[in-house]
């Protein structure tokens, strides 16, 4: 029976970081993506030093 | 809601009282330019909310240069209810040009006088009431930085937002006020806004309101051929002096001058050795030195070198041995960087064996075990090992540019590389790029001239950034571990002043071939020097930090899971030895590029490990520490821990151990990882700085400017001595051929 109850937690333990692993994986691109469509900073940190601005933001023009 | 922009002279304090109107964080830096765009917050400090807008720091609303139109363009077309005009108090009549060019607009307008308290300390009075009386607008005085007279600043422009204001001008005794006036009647008939400033602007030749009011435009040459000035006809210059003539009459009696203020002060006399012409570089490079030596040094102040006061204590407890290690080893007492690297690095090695065991006990699967311990973790883990000691060398970094030192570097770097056609103004971006590129790119707007902007966003990534040290402090590290007389300190500082010689270099080779021109003049006002604000140090590091734990918890880990996978993984997805794995297959398949550089096919069948790591440098910077973590003990090297005293370069040591890679190319590697494309991001904020079409361009230059240039390094680290005679046979054969020429074109024969 613990033999069981131990196969059985390792078993949704391996599962649970395959979705984790998984999950890291599509978060890490997604959050790119939201970033960059979002503009609010090109790297995505929306540092101070960006000021709010970034390459995405049309340049003034003469 | 109220609208108020805030408007003034380049380091005038516009973001430091934005910050305090706003509650926010934007980044503040004691040197003109810092703000290249406008941002805006809202303001809860009065009896109602008011949104804020900080604009670029301008000298004028003519528009000459990015800054100077994106304020322009906001004050004329977006009508804000109120301008607060921030006024640099120690240096009045200066910021007191741009206010008499916002007084001719319909707008409100609020003057702020900024640094008042550093006027008082000088022993100064400025008297508000007797400006605001010649002014004729409200006179605040402030100390943003110190957060003093801020509410009274709200209320005033509150009030003067409530009531409408017509433009005045102090021109009226000008010999152009007639032709001003003619001008204005005119525009207003039209019904045009603000019809004083476009009617001003329009006497002075500014383009595009010649452009926009050519009828006008005829009257004001009528009026240039009907008379004759001393001028010449360049009736900017003409209104320019009559405006600090006016300045000088009407508003310098509103300070008084002690004393005390018209001797040197203690900027001017800091400045006279900092900025000397002679003896500033080495200066700067004796502080730069001292900023690394702090930072990464094992032996500090090389007390051991010099004492040999370094030995391994040994108590019997491995822990607390590895603690005491921390600060105290056989390489000598520890420099405050490497102290927190070793103690991030021990507490992630307690971390990682915690999750270990925890992984472990929980019966999870060898892959899953394997997923979690050799790809998640020690891909993060790699990456947070670096944290504390980067954000130490950023603290040193912030130091400095927030007392003033870092403007003074641009002043004596201006003076000593304009003969290699590079200019002051573009040192700016490119020392913000020690920090990050991103921002540095963003701030090469303020360039005037486009080949000086298209070179100065090819070499800014030459000035290592954040993402970059931790690559710089492993190998240094692991190369300082590995053979002895290196020291891991200087082998940092050599390689960061190599990248700051290849930008000047690449420059001047630009400068002679795709990018000729004139090197644009180089004008800064000078900050004075201050001590460093907490306040704004903290937020400096706390970018930093966000920076690098939003990075290792998305890009780095998501890296780290696919290399773990692609390292363990066959074509078939089947779980694998190393050598048939697809990141094996993939990194061979291309190892052969990176051959010249020492780090391809001559390390056998471990040639492609350095190759992957560049390549997933590409996406961020940090992923080459994280890929070095991940693959160390997938090809099986035997990572040395605390007990062999090694720190969290462990990994690197190890790889350099199981691959045979040599110093040479480690450092190869190294640089071709500083000179190649950037990150993503930052090679996306270049291309969007970039005109149209040239960007192709610049990929090119960073990919052939790091190959080149890592292929000379390993060949010259190698074969120095080899390199050595040719160049001297080259250089004996050059100065023969240049004698024998000489000699043939001598008319007397001889």
């Amino acid at each position: 029976m613990q033999f069981l109850l131990l196969s059985a937690t390792g078993t949704i333990v391996t599962v649970v970081i395959a979705v984790l692993a998984v999950g890291l994986v599509a978060f890490g691109i997604g959050y790119q993506i939201w970033c960059k469509k979002k503009g609010k900073s090109s790297c995505g940190c929306d540092c101070s030093s960006c000021g709010g601005c970034c390459h995405s933001h049309k340049k003034e023009k003469k | 809601m109220l609208r108020i922009a805030l408007a003034g002279n380049p380091n005038s304090g516009k973001t430091t009282l934005f910050n305090a109107l706003t509650g926010s964080t934007a980044h503040v830096g004691n040197w003109p330019g810092v703000t290249v765009d406008k941002r805006e917050g809202v303001c809860k400090k009065g009896s109602v909310p008011m949104a804020v807008v900080d604009l670029p720091g301008i000298y004028s609303l003519s528009p000459y240069t990015p800054e100077e139109m994106i304020a322009r363009n906001f004050l004329l077309e977006e009508k804000p209810d109120c301008v607060i005009n921030i006024a640099d108090a120690t240096n009045l009549e200066r910021n007191l040009y741009l206010t008499t060019q916002l007084l001719e607009m319909d707008v409100p307008v609020v003057v702020a006088l900024n640094m008042t308290d550093v006027l008082q300390k000088r022993g100064d009075k400025a008297d508000a009431e007797k400006l605001s009386a010649a002014l004729g607008v409200p006179v605040v005085c402030i100390s943003a930085l110190k957060e003093e007279g801020i509410r009274d600043l709200v209320q005033a422009a509150y009030k003067a937002a409530q009531t409408k204001r017509a433009g005045t001008s102090v021109l009226a005794q000008s010999p152009l006020a007639h032709l001003i006036d003619d001008i204005t009647i005119a525009l207003r008939g039209k019904g045009v806004a603000h019809p004083l400033f476009h009617a001003v602007k329009l006497a002075e030749g500014d383009e595009p309101e010649v452009k926009a009011h050519p009828q006008e435009m005829q009257t004001v040459e009528a009026f240039k051929k009907k008379c004759a000035d001393g001028f010449e006809g360049d009736y900017e210059a003409l209104i320019a002096d009559a405006r600090y003539g006016y300045i000088t009459q009407h508003f310098s009696a509103a300070v008084s001058r002690s004393e005390r203020s018209e001797k040197l002060s203690a900027s001017d006399k800091a400045d006279r050795i900092l900025t000397h012409r002679v003896w500033g570089i080495p200066i700067f490079l004796v502080i730069l030195f001292a900023l690394f030596h702090l930072t990464f040094a094992e032996d500090l102040f090389y007390l051991n070198a010099i004492f040999k006061i370094g030995f391994d204590v040994e108590t019997g407890n491995s822990v607390l041995d590895s603690f005491v290690a921390v600060f105290f080893s056989s390489a000598g007492v520890a420099a405050p960087g490497v102290i927190l690297f070793n103690l991030m690095g021990f507490v992630c090695t307690l971390a990682g064996n915690g999750i270990a065991s925890g992984v472990s006990a929980a019966g999870a699967a060898d892959w899953a075990q394997g997923l979690v311990n050799d790809g998640i973790w020690a891909g993060v883990s790699g990456v947070l090992s670096f944290i504390p000691q980067i954000l130490f060398l950023f603290l040193l970094l912030s130091i400095l540019e927030d007392s003033g030192y870092m403007a003074r570097v641009a002043f004596i770097l201006d003076r000593a590389f304009r003969k290699f056609g590079l200019s002051g103004r573009a040192f700016i971006p490119m020392i913000m790029g020690f920090g990050c590129s991103v921002p540095a790119a963003i701030n090469t707007r303020t360039l005037a001239d486009e080949k000086e902007r298209i070179m100065t966003n090819r070499v800014i990534p030459f000035f290592t950034c954040g993402a970059k040290a931790p690559i710089l402090a492993a190998v240094c590290g692991a190369i300082a571990a590995q053979y002895a007389g290196i020291n891991a300190d200087l082998l940092v500082f050599a390689l960061y002043l190599f990248g700051m010689a290849m930008a000047v270099l690449t420059v001047a080779i630009m400068r002679q071939t795709t990018m000729k021109g004139e090197v644009a003049p180089f004008i800064m006002e000078l900050p004075s020097y201050h001590l460093p604000q907490l306040r704004s140090l903290m937020v400096h590091l706390w970018d930093k930090l966000k920076h690098y734990i939003k990075k290792a918890f998305t890009v780095i880990v998501a890296s780290s899971v696919v290399i773990w996978f692609l390292s363990n993984f066959s074509w078939n997805w089947q779980m694998t030895e190393i050598q048939n794995s697809i990141l094996h297959d993939i990194g061979a398949f291309v190892q052969w590029l990176c051959t010249p550089m020492g780090f391809g096919s001559q390390l056998g069948k471990f040639g492609w490990v350095f190759v992957v790591a560049a390549v997933t440098g590409l996406i961020a910077k940090e992923n080459v520490i994280s890929t070095f973590y991940v693959l160390a003990p997938a090809i099986g090297a035997l990572i040395p821990g605390w007990d062999d005293g090694e720190s969290g370069i462990g990994p690197v040591v190890a790889l350099m151990q199981a691959t045979g890679i040599t110093w040479q190319a480690l450092i190869a590697f190294t640089v071709f990882n500083m000179l190649t494309i950037p990150c993503f991001a930052a090679a996306a904020t270049v291309r969007g700085e970039t005109p149209k079409g040239k960007f192709r361009y610049t990929l090119a230059f960073w990919m052939l400017t790091s190959y080149l240039t890592a292929t000379a390094v390993y060949l010259v680290l190698t074969w120095w001595w080899t390199v050595f005679i040719l160049l001297l046979l080259a250089a004996l054969f050059a100065a023969y051929v240049a004698l024998r020429n000489r000699a043939k074109s001598c008319p007397c024969g001889r």
